[in-house]
């Protein structure tokens, strides 16, 4: 087990040195010295230049510069924020939990409809309930979720007032100082009343936006899964027991047919991310996906360069982790190639 | 005596492949639907110069903000109204319609190029190549997409071309592996062995005996990307990182609408619809083709 563990991680080492590699030219890509892009167009000094270009050390040779970077990365230095001066791996830690909290709600959005969904229509394949559901579920997988947030919006917060259209907290009502980061936790923590409703208030319409996807590719994926495995002869025999149907596919097949779609919810990390930052942006939701376009167009390539490393970094570990579970789960992944 | 002709026998023939494929997908509703709808899409796209009222970008300063037709206060002149710039947002949709197609189209045709070469390569070549060609698109993917897109962006600049190439890099790991894995199948099958054996040429190896034989799962593969890469550009467009306006592209007149949820809704619904019934009449014929051409290939 610990030898399987050791090759896995050792594996993920050349992936981060490319990381560096890439993220290091892309800075360097970018049009514009950084230092004259900083200072605008009032102008600079030409000693002033060069000590500022000495103290970033944009005047020693590349090689020395990438090996700078790279020293600093395994320092856990990501670089300092042009904009708010405070150094990337800070604001970024600070803004994560309010993506996570929100990932982890949209999942669990997705995984409690969509397996149910998923299970019930393997078992009446062919009827109309199967096709209804499978319908919606490639409307779903088609869906633009930035356009759907707005739909969402429109409807539940603009014409119902169901439902607060940005952030995490009603922060005229409500403050408390951050405690776990992570703002359902936090609010019961505060013991003010009527805190935590209002933080599950705000994240309904931003977890339906961003679970909508996982939600279909699960569905999808849960009755593949299901139909397979209900041709099995072990299903079959079971049946031949003369075991009802829902008891045949709750104890014998379920089990068998979740083992795939575990797995597709791992690969869902990067899709969740990637919607995050689109889900954020509408939801004005202050997490890293909405940061990582600010990043870019405040021109902050020290925050964009960091951010994205800190994003892969943190993608790549959770895809070992699922990738030792698996292995710790299933022997023969274990003792595979 | 004359004999009596006998009754010709009746022989079987054997479907061509062709006519196998179209009996499996057309008996796909689902897929026949998704069909027409991505044809009507394309015709349109096609025929914008000829179909759209007005010019995409022509301002109707009098009649800013229009309703749609169906809705009270609406006008035949502008059937989906218009938006705040009094622009007609039919012919806008009309004209979007072409350039998500465009761009949908080239970065499959791109990526299936490059997939095809790098991959052939990769299954041919193995050793330090193949292992090379698999770090690096390891690398695009162990990055969620749109970040990787977001990434390109931020160093070669906002625009349509940009976001062509953007999409391509971040797509190309899927063709790539795709045709390399596929690809190192057949050459362990005996009909290619009995090819080398006969001494034919690694490119005519590859191109004539291999390829071929890869082309299902790189058609289906195929169909999917266009839909993906139509909503990654819509994507990029609404975040303001892909075409920039006045461009009538429909992410970023979504993005030019969203502000006006509560004023002027409709600008804001069309063109998401547009990109929705797009994107899902390609995913139906996708799926439909899936099925056809390779029953045992899932999609998640």
């Amino acid at each position: 087990m610990l030898k399987f563990l050791l090759r896995r991680a050792a594996l993920t080492l050349p992936t981060f040195f490319a990381l560096m590699f890439v993220t290091f030219v892309m800075i360097r890509l970018v049009p514009g010295d950084p230092i004259e892009v900083r200072r605008g167009e009032r102008g600079i000094s030409p000693e002033r230049l060069a000590e500022l270009r000495h103290a970033m050390g944009l005047d020693q040779p590349i090689w020395k510069q990438f090996l700078d970077y790279v020293w600093a990365l395994i320092h856990g230095d990501f670089g300092t924020s042009i904009i708010s001066k405070t150094p990337v791996a800070q604001e970024f830690l600070t803004l994560f939990p309010a993506t996570v909290e929100l990932s982890l709600c949209a999942m669990l959005f997705a995984v409690i409809i969509g397996i149910p969904a998923g299970i019930f229509a393997a078992v009446r394949r062919g009827s109309v309930y199967d096709q209804t559901l499978m319908g919606i579920a490639l409307t779903g997988y088609s869906m633009p979720i930035f356009w759907w947030g707005l739909i969402l919006i429109l409807v539940m917060s603009n014409t119902l007032h169901l439902t607060p259209v940005s952030g995490r907290i009603d922060l005229i009502k409500y403050y408390f100082p951050p405690v776990t980061g992570f703002m359902l936790i936090d609010s019961l923590l505060s013991d003010q009343k009527g805190a935590f409703w209002d933080a599950v208030h705000h994240l309904i319409l931003p977890t339906i936006v961003l679970g909508t996807v996982p939600l279909a590719v699960i569905a999808r994926m849960t009755r593949s899964s299901m139909l397979e495995v209900l041709e099995e002869d072990y299903v079959r025999t079971a049946r031949a027991k003369g075991l009802s149907t829902w008891r045949v596919v709750g104890l014998h097949a379920l089990r068998n047919a979740l083992i795939p779609v575990v797995t597709s919810i791992g690969l869902q990390v990067g899709t969740l991310l990637a919607g995050a930052v689109l889900t954020e942006t509408i939801f004005s939701w202050p997490g890293v996906g909405s940061w990582l376009i600010h990043a870019i167009f405040r021109r902050d390539y020290p925050a964009l360069q960091g951010g994205i490393m800190l994003i892969a970094i943190v993608v790549i570990i959770i895809n070992l982790l699922l990738d030792l579970l698996s292995g710790f789960i299933n022997p023969r992944i274990r003792h595979g190639r | 005596m004359a004999v009596e002709a006998l009754p010709a026998p009746v022989v079987s023939v054997p479907r061509s492949p062709f006519s196998a494929f179209w009996f499996a997908f057309s008996s796909n509703r689902g897929a026949l639907i998704g069909f027409f709808v991505v044809a009507f899409i394309l015709l349109l796209g096609i025929c914008a110069n000829f179909l759209s009222p007005y010019d995409p970008l022509e301002q109707f300063r009098d009649v800013t903000k229009l309703p749609p037709v169906w809705v009270e206060g609406g006008s035949w002149a502008h059937v989906f109204g218009t938006d705040p710039l009094g622009r007609d947002t039919l012919s806008r949709i009309l004209f979007g319609s072409r350039l998500s197609i465009m761009i949908g189209l080239s970065v499959m045709l791109i990526s299936t190029f490059i997939g095809i070469v790098l991959g052939l390569a990769a299954a041919l070549r193995g050793g330090i190549f193949d292992v090379i060609v698999l770090r690096i698109m390891d690398l695009i993917m162990s990055i969620p997409d749109l970040v990787v897109a977001i990434m390109i962006i931020a160093v070669i600049g906002p625009n349509l071309t940009n976001t062509i190439v953007a999409i391509t890099i971040v797509f190309l790991p899927r063709y790539v592996r795709l045709v390399r894995n596929t690809a190192l199948v057949e050459l362990a099958k005996d009909y290619v062995t009995a090819s080398r054996v006969a001494g034919v040429g690694p490119l005519r190896l590859m191109l004539k005996t291999v390829l071929p034989n890869c082309m299902a799962p790189l058609i289906v593969q195929g169909a999917l990307g266009v839909s993906d890469a139509i909503l990654e550009a819509a994507a990029l467009g609404f975040l303001g990182l892909g075409a920039q306006p006045p461009t009538p592209e429909w992410g970023s007149m979504l993005a030019d609408a969203k502000d006006l949820i509560t004023s002027n809704p409709w600008v804001m619904a069309m063109p998401g619809l547009a990109i929705l019934v797009t994107v899902l009449a390609i995913n139906l014929m996708g799926d439909g083709l899936r099925d056809a051409l390779d029953p045992r290939l899932r999609r998640s």
